[in-house]
């Protein structure tokens, strides 16, 4: 037995209709997350940036470098940020949590005070660095770097949950969908093959006829079956 | 009989003022005492049989042999004193905790030592990132008095504000072991001075040393490597000898611990990058001694020439210093019993492999034998109730003092000075041991 043309239809548009609604907020949800979380990471490493630069200053200034180089590795603890480095007045890289040295990347180019410097680190990765000076500038800079592979994992697994979600309501909307199909081919099959209460168009009397599938109807029961017209 | 009965009256009335005065007086002076009990919190009690001393050190990981020597020379020192009666008739005892050189132990062994083990001051910490992260507390505890004392490291935090005031040193500072080797090494002509060192605190007070002696040329640090703190001497340093090989440096100098040094100059041996290298006190030389020396007759190569180890304690070879000679009758005498005990060493359970095997003697065992002494030099100063609070002061006091080293220590004086020595010896690697390093024989090491 065969599902009439029309309920494939219906199934197909509603079908469809999850579908995209499944796409479109997943898009939105990727959008949304991605802009979120990349700020938020941005922020929080400016304000440990900041927060260095400015409560350290007085280590920085009399060259106290063991104590500043304590400080800077508890920041490194945090999952986001990748490495931690500050260069004093005369461009010297005087603490940092690079090993085993700082990259040649940033050795090329670090001096010249941006406020972000987008990284691509041989055999490290993608960063985004963002800087804090130290007394406006006068005193040195603080470099924070924000891994971006990590920060796009997180998008990931944040959106990974989400279309997750999505899809298993998608699935229990298929499944359900179905399901109200077999229990209205079991209504036909009760009532000797005319499904109650659907009357076609094209006729005041007749009632639309819905061959069951087999396969689909296997599992009707045998006396349902055997009623079946 | 009216005139009796008031008189009477009278001097019941005096003995009752006379009473409640009396009253008055004892409850005041009970409140007094209690008052003094409250000030005397930084006094260990009178009745207490010993004074206790608190310790945070790696016991069980990657610095283990330097903790391990350092309290074994304090025991070898303080086990016979505490035989003969102690101090004013206290024991002088040890209170240890494992810290595994990681900076958050440290901070709770401190907390407990002056919490709950209420000690009289904290003594021979191990290593620059743990006392930066313990010396915060003792700025926060400072109206308990606590000290720390005599620490096994030559980092600036404890010597420069704000923490100086909560320390005292015998031995000279990173800088000036840096400031020796870089005088000896530009006196040769060695002026492309590159540095390889642990990233951490301790890395970065050693690199710092070495900027400002170059500075003082007119020179820079000509390149650096950098390790993970608690890198074994079996991994490979291969990145780091690459980065040496490409920067050709004259010399290079380490600023770490014995494991990750050793495996350094064995890799960077192995590469044929024959530069002098130099060590500084903290890295052990005993114990990196014994890894280049195992690793020598292995692949049958040279690892321990043409390196210098500078050290801030006289040759414990030298029998000629009563001190060395104390120092290594105790050492024989006691070799077992100043071990530090199982559950420090062994906090997970005792495995054949992880046994330690003390070594005879040492640089860092004197150095521990050296500051037992002076502590309790310090201590017969303080008579038979010694206060915490009085602890400064007396230090302070001492001025001019010996300590059987064959050099002139001091404490105190016009500048207040904090730091007993500034002597810092060199040693080289012969016949399978460290001997003094002579000014004359640098000469040997000129780069043509």
């Amino acid at each position: 037995m065969r599902i009439a043309r029309f309920y494939q239809k219906t199934l197909f548009g509603v079908f469809a209709m999850i579908g995209l609604i499944v796409a479109f907020t997943s898009a939105l949800y990727v959008y949304t997350v991605d802009r979120q979380l990349t700020g938020d990471f941005l922020k929080n490493s400016r304000a440990i940036a900041r927060s260095i630069a400015d409560s350290n200053v007085d280590l920085i200034v009399h060259r106290n470098y063991s104590a500043l180089q304590s400080i800077i590795d508890q920041f490194v603890e945090i999952s986001s940020i990748s490495y931690v480095f500050v260069v004093d007045e005369k461009g010297v890289i005087i603490a940092h949590t690079f090993v085993p040295g700082v990259p040649d990347e940033i050795l090329a180019d670090y001096k010249d005070g941006k406020d972000v410097y987008d990284r691509t680190l041989a055999g490290l990765g993608n960063f985004s660095e963002v800087t804090a000076g130290i007394l406006a500038g006068k005193a040195g800079h603080v470099h924070v770097g924000m891994d971006n592979d990590y920060i796009a994992l997180q998008v990931q697994t944040a959106i990974g949950k989400e279309v997750y979600l999505l899809s298993i309501i998608l699935i229990v909307s298929v499944l359900a969908s179905y399901g109200l199909m077999y229990l209205v081919c079991r209504g036909r099959s009760i009532t000797s093959g005319v499904t109650p209460g659907i009357r076609c168009p094209a006729s005041s009397t007749p009632r639309l006829r819905i061959p069951l599938r087999s396969s689909v109807c296997s599992s009707v029961p045998t006396r349902w079956a055997s009623s079946a017209g | 009989m009216e005139e009796e009965a008031q008189t009477w009256l009278r001097s019941r009335r005096m003995l009752t003022l006379a009473l409640l005065l009396a009253a008055a007086l004892l409850g005041d002076s009970t409140l007094a005492k209690d008052k003094t009990a409250g000030t005397d919190a930084d006094r260990q009690d009178a009745s207490q049989s010993e004074i206790r001393l608190g310790m945070s050190a790696d016991f069980s990981a990657s610095a283990r042999a330097l903790s391990i020597e350092l309290y074994r020379g304090a025991m070898a020192y303080l086990l016979p004193l505490n035989n003969a009666g102690g101090v004013n008739g206290r024991r002088v005892v040890i209170k240890a905790y494992d810290d595994q050189y990681e900076p958050d132990l440290a901070i709770r062994n401190t907390l407990k030592l002056m919490d709950e083990d209420d000690v009289f001051a904290l003594f021979s910490y191990v290593g620059t990132p743990t006392m930066n992260r313990a010396l915060p507390l003792l700025q926060m505890h400072h109206d308990r008095h606590f000290l720390l004392l005599f620490p096994f490291t030559g980092a600036d935090t404890n010597r420069i504000s704000p923490y100086d005031q909560l320390s005292f040193n015998l031995r000279a500072s990173y800088d000036q072991e840096m400031k020796g080797l870089v005088d000896h090494f530009v006196a040769v002509n060695r002026t492309r001075i590159a540095v390889f060192y642990q990233a951490d605190a301790y890395g970065r007070a050693g690199w710092g040393g070495l900027r400002e002696a170059l500075d003082e040329h007119g020179l820079e640090i000509a390149g650096e490597a950098t390790y993970r703190r608690g890198s074994p001497f079996d991994q490979s340093y291969d990145r780091q000898v690459a980065i040496m090989q490409r920067l050709q440096p004259d010399a290079v100098v380490c600023v770490g611990t014995y494991p990750a040094c050793a495996g350094f100059i064995r890799d960077m041996r192995d590469r044929d990058v024959d530069c002098p290298v130099a060590t500084i006190s903290f890295v052990g030389g005993g114990a990196m001694l014994k890894l280049l020396s195992a690793a020598e007759q292995e692949s049958n190569k040279d690892y321990t020439s043409r390196l210098v180890s500078s050290q801030v304690v006289p040759s414990y070879n030298d029998d000629s210093l009563p001190a060395v000679r104390d120092y290594r009758e105790a050492m024989d005498r006691y070799r077992d019993a100043i071990m530090p005990p199982d559950s420090l060493l062994h906090p997970h359970g005792k495995a054949a492999e992880r046994e330690y095997a003390p070594l005879p003697y040492g640089f860092i065992s004197l150095e521990g034998y050296l500051n037992a002494k002076l502590f309790t030099a310090i201590l017969q100063r303080m008579g038979a109730d010694p206060r915490r609070a009085d602890l400064v002061a007396t230090v302070l006091a001492m001025g001019d003092f010996d300590l059987g080293m064959g050099q002139p220590l001091s404490f105190g004086g016009d500048t207040a000075r904090r730091q007993a020595s500034d002597q810092v010896y060199y040693t080289v690697v012969r016949d399978g041991r460290f001997v003094p390093f002579r000014d004359g024989e640098w000469e040997a090491w000129a780069k043509r």
